[in-house]
């Protein structure tokens, strides 16, 4: 399971910066307006939102790890 | 929770610099000047500055074009943020970009580097310049304000901070690894593949944050630059390291080939991104020679931030690491059970 999840990421990894490069020009309305607006706080709000829900994302992970080991030795 | 000591630490750091990062004002700045090129004569420009108070000050405004000194004719403040500045502009001025200057009291000196473009070279203005202007000091503890960046210099305690943990937690990996090749044992190979998980949290939450800040700030998701895709690749030597170990099923062998990979994925890990960068330009600070740690890049009012954010998230890093390690003991135990 953990191979096959990490094998999927780097698949799709690999295919971020084809994708990057093609959206990299312009700047659509919506983006100026959250991100340049107020002096560009939103991004840093952004930032610290992701490193939480990452951190989350990950707890839910050991969470699932533990609870089949729980499983395992019963 | 065996010893409470150093994650109550490191969450009292992270937590501390956080709210500094994020409470902290910054320093007034000017953040904009309109104008198109300034030839010699009558020129006017409407200035806006970013947390400055214009109404409260007397506010006097300079052009700076190689180290002469344009004062500016006469000064209209709309509002604290806003003020329309009227220049004549001299004969002769030596550079082609000239930076707009405002100086006021509590304020310091901004400046909006090559503010106004100077069509007519010439060898140095003789009439109309003045003394650079007294700087003054600058109140208070406050974040650099730098145009561009304005408030996301406050990222800096917070995307720098991950790759900082990425590279403890790869060089706990690599130490366990060594491990591996002088004692064969199993429970370190799991150590190491255990701290290269938790390094890749940190790591792909490095490449988001640094991703939204570059949109913000260079106006691309993603820019080809040497440390950018050095990152980049190290995240996918990583993930290759958990696919090669992975797909090797006898244990013994499994063991010693992830670890012979691993310290060279360490290796590459630190080409990649403390020493490729550095021998090229780059929009990313740290590049081109320089560490990041000059007095360039950081400034004394963020530095104790960044130090504080940095170590209480390499601790953050390090619990993640400890939980699953020992998570991978239990799991070892149980695995070297089954198999007598």
């Amino acid at each position: 399971m953990m191979r096959n999840g990490s094998a999927r990421l780097l698949l799709l990894l690999a295919l971020l910066p084809a994708w990057t490069a093609a959206h990299a020009q312009g700047e659509p309305d919506w983006l100026v307006d959250t991100l340049y607006g107020s002096g560009k706080i939103n991004t840093v709000i952004t930032v610290v939102s992701v490193i939480l829900l990452g951190i989350g994302l990950w707890l839910f992970r050991l969470d699932r790890r533990i609870a089949r080991m729980e499983k395992r030795t019963k | 929770m065996r010893t409470l000591w150093w994650k109550i630490m490191a969450l009292a750091l992270v937590l501390a610099a956080s709210i500094t990062a994020l409470r902290t004002p910054l320093a007034p700045a000017i953040v904009y000047a309109s104008g198109g090129p300034f030839a010699p004569g009558g020129n006017s420009a409407s200035v806006i500055g970013y947390r400055t108070h214009f109404m409260a000050a007397p506010v006097r405004v300079f052009l700076e074009n190689g180290g002469q000194f344009v004062e500016a004719s006469s000064t209209v403040v709309a509002d604290d943020t806003h003020l329309t500045a009227r220049f004549e502009v001299p004969v002769g001025l030596r550079e082609d970009m000239s930076d707009l200057v405002v100086v006021a009291p509590g304020h310091g000196a901004m400046r909006l580097f090559a503010a106004f473009y100077n069509p007519e070279k010439g060898t140095g203005a003789v009439d109309g310049v003045t003394d650079a202007p007294q700087q003054g000091e600058r109140a208070g503890f406050v974040f650099p304000n730098r145009n561009i960046l304005y408030e996301t210099i406050r990222n800096l305690n917070f995307h720098v901070p991950m790759w900082f943990t990425m590279m403890l937690l790869q060089t706990i990996s690599f130490v366990f690894s060594i491990k591996v090749l002088g004692s064969g044992r199993w429970l370190d190979d799991r150590a190491a593949v255990q701290a290269v998980n938790a390094s890749l949290l940190f790591a792909i939450l490095g490449l988001i944050t640094g991703s939204i800040w570059a949109r913000a700030t260079w106006s691309g998701w993603w820019t080809s630059d040497a440390k950018l895709n050095g990152a980049a690749v190290t995240v996918l030597i990583y993930l290759a390291y958990l696919v090669l170990r992975g797909s090797v099923t006898d244990l013994a062998k499994r063991a010693r080939l992830a670890a012979i990979y691993n310290i060279f994925a360490y290796v590459l890990m630190l080409l990649f991104i403390m020493a490729l960068p550095r021998m090229t330009a780059s929009l990313h600070p740290g590049s081109g020679g320089n560490p990041a740690f000059s007095q360039y890049d950081l400034d004394d009012s963020l530095r104790p931030v960044f130090y504080a954010a940095v170590l209480g998230w390499m601790g953050i890093g390090t619990w993640i690491f400890n939980l699953q390690y020992r998570l991978a003991r239990i799991e070892n135990r149980h695995d070297e059970e089954r198999l007598r």
